[in-house]
């Protein structure tokens, strides 16, 4: 009698919530996943902070201590020439932070041909008060001097450095005008094929070279810049160059 | 077997009801922000994607009024805007900050926020939301960290129910507070002057007042325009250099060399108490500032105001005048609203009947 009781009491429990879980898959449209891996590194191997030290092209060596920057308005192209846009897409990627590194994105199933976002935070966001999650000022990527988000920030040490502590520091911000440094980057997924299937993850990894700030577009020497923190033309030099950074290096569907 | 019945028959009823139960509706008591008559539309948005309510007004109060904003209690924002003085620093050139610092440009007026396009002297701040960020992490003001408010109000009961009384999922975070700081501030306004009852027919002005107003209009209105009594511009305005405390105003933001030594021009309501005037509190009394547009601009400065560069012709007796009609941008009303006094117990219904 006891057993049937709490049997009874139980597969009312159970039956309810199975119930509610059938109701919830039906609602939702088939989708697949993809998540997007950063991996920043120097010469092809993945820093590490502080504890490596590093040469940059023109002979100058240095650490780094702190490396974050905004991924923002991530989109991609199937090869119907759809255009597929993630909503709400803001990410910080932080060099400590392990599970900033990658993020989901839920996405229908086929076949994608590129993917493209904007390093930085879109000029609107930086003109909408306060923000939460990846945007909250928490995250010491705010200017409260000159309102606008910190879209790339790269800290360290360098012999080279002129300044106290010989820091090296560069806070890339600004999002009006000539003074913009939000860069779009598109970069090709068709060689590596990515094809999302129903119910399954696939992962892009990108990598960012961090080798690319020195020299890829505009020469950026220690020893001259060793600051740069406000908008303006050597940001948006700056900028130009780490645009240069990312690449797909491998898709695991 | 009929207390098991009675226990299955309780089990299914709340399990029932807890089905058929939602939790009531998230209720906010929605206010609109006033917008006087012959006024133009405000400059922001700032209560479109902050919803201003009766709830996020009276948390924003209390995080204005409360010191644990600032890293060692001393210093809430209030400290700095203080009602009387249309919540600018009474008589201080520059406003006393954490560990006897100083702060290095004047505390402005806090008043008719939603009709400023952009905060600061120097325009830097482009969302009044955003602005608080600035006090509160300089160190030389308030000194603290995000991260620490949010660790001291999370434990305070009194917030925990305002959050949850002002937003929808009562989370205290950076945004929220940020936002009720925006209700509290946007909300102060300034519309009942003697001028403005003037202009409303409730009120007439002396013969004093009349002239200074012709003079006003003649002299000051192309940039103290009514009726806010400022365009929102940047403008060098001929102050000699401050050269203990260098200032490059707008350019600061900008990076424009045009923009050498601009500041915003500042309202002219309440005037009489937001002393001492210009962004480096320079000036104790309006009167200095007359005779600085008189016979004090430095016209050497490349920047200079085109309108500034011969100097304002003002008479002695215009000076009299212009300073009776300054008198009379005196908002009384606000500067001793209840609304805005800083509450004994927050708790407590407050009682609005004006």
């Amino acid at each position: 009698m006891k057993v049937n009781f709490l049997s009874t009491v139980l597969f009312f429990f159970i039956s309810c919530f199975s119930t509610l879980d059938a109701a919830c898959q039906l609602n939702n449209s088939p989708n697949g996943s993809i998540k997007i891996s950063f991996i920043n590194t120097l010469n092809s191997v993945p820093i590490i902070l502080d504890a490596v030290n590093y040469t940059n092209c023109w002979n100058e060596n240095f650490t780094i201590s702190a490396l974050k920057y905004y991924i923002s308005n991530v989109q991609f192209k199937t090869s119907n020439k759809k255009s597929i846009k993630e909503k709400n897409s803001y990410h910080l990627i932080d060099e400590e932070n392990i599970v900033s590194k990658s993020f989901l994105c839920t996405v229908l199933p086929g076949n994608y041909l590129t993917l493209s976002f904007l390093i930085g935070v879109d000029s609107i966001k930086n003109v909408s008060g306060a923000q939460t999650d990846a945007l909250d000022p928490l995250n010491s990527m705010f200017w409260t001097w000159n309102s606008g988000y910190i879209m790339f920030k790269l800290e360290g040490n360098s012999p080279n450095s002129t300044i106290v502590n010989n820091k090296i520091e560069y806070h890339i911000g600004g999002f009006a005008g000539t003074n913009n440094v939000l860069r779009q980057v598109e970069l090709n997924l068709e060689n590596n094929k990515a094809l999302i299937n129903i119910n399954s993850i696939t992962e892009i990894v990108v990598q960012a070279d961090v080798g690319k700030l020195w020299n890829a577009v505009h020469e950026l020497k220690i020893s001259q810049t060793p600051v740069c923190s406000t908008p303006g033309a050597p940001a948006a030099g700056i900028a130009d160059n780490y645009s240069k950074a990312f690449t797909v290096i491998k898709i695991i569907n | 077997m009929k207390i098991k019945i009675i226990i299955s028959l309780v089990v299914i009823v709340m399990l029932a009801t807890a089905f058929i139960y939602k939790a009531p509706p998230h209720k906010l008591t929605y206010l609109k922000l006033f917008i006087p008559k012959g006024w133009p539309k405000p400059a922001t948005d700032i209560f479109v994607t902050n919803p201003l309510t009766e709830e996020g007004f009276v948390l924003g109060k209390k995080l204005f009024y409360d010191g644990r904003l600032s890293k060692d209690g001393n210093f809430p924002c209030s400290s700095c805007h203080q009602q009387f003085a249309a919540f600018s620093t009474y008589g201080h050139d520059y406003s006393h900050g954490f560990n006897n610092s100083l702060t290095k440009r004047n505390a402005p007026g806090l008043f008719n926020l939603a009709w400023q396009k952009a905060m600061h002297w120097d325009g830097g701040i482009n969302n009044i939301e955003v602005q608080p960020l600035t006090p509160i992490t300089a160190p030389n003001e308030m000194a603290e960290t995000l991260f620490n408010i949010l660790i001291k109000l999370k434990v305070d009961t009194a917030y925990v129910r305002l959050f949850k009384a002002a937003f929808k999922d009562g989370v205290i975070n950076s945004q929220h507070m940020l936002k009720a700081l925006a209700q509290f501030t946007g909300s102060i306004q300034s519309y009942n002057s003697k001028y403005d009852k003037v202009k409303r027919g409730e009120d007439s002005f002396t013969v004093s007042e009349k002239m200074g107003y012709k003079t006003f209009l003649d002299k000051c209105n192309s940039c103290h325009t009514e009726p806010l009594f400022t365009d929102n511009s940047f403008r060098n305005n001929g102050l000699t250099l401050n050269f203990k405390l260098p200032d490059s105003g707008r350019m600061t933001i900008t990076g424009n060399p045009t923009d050498l030594y601009k500041f915003k021009v500042p309202s002219l309501r309440n005037c009489s108490v937001t002393l001492p005037y210009m962004h480096d509190g320079r000036m104790f009394s309006l009167g200095k500032v007359i005779d600085h547009y008189r016979k004090g601009i430095d016209t050497t400065q490349a920047t200079l105001d085109t309108l500034l560069k011969k100097g304002l012709f003002i008479s002695d007796q215009e000076r009299i005048d212009l300073l009776s009609f300054l008198y009379a941008l005196k908002d009384s009303e606000m500067l001793r609203d209840p609304r805005f006094i800083q509450a004994n117990d927050i708790l407590l219904p407050v009682n609005y009947d004006h």
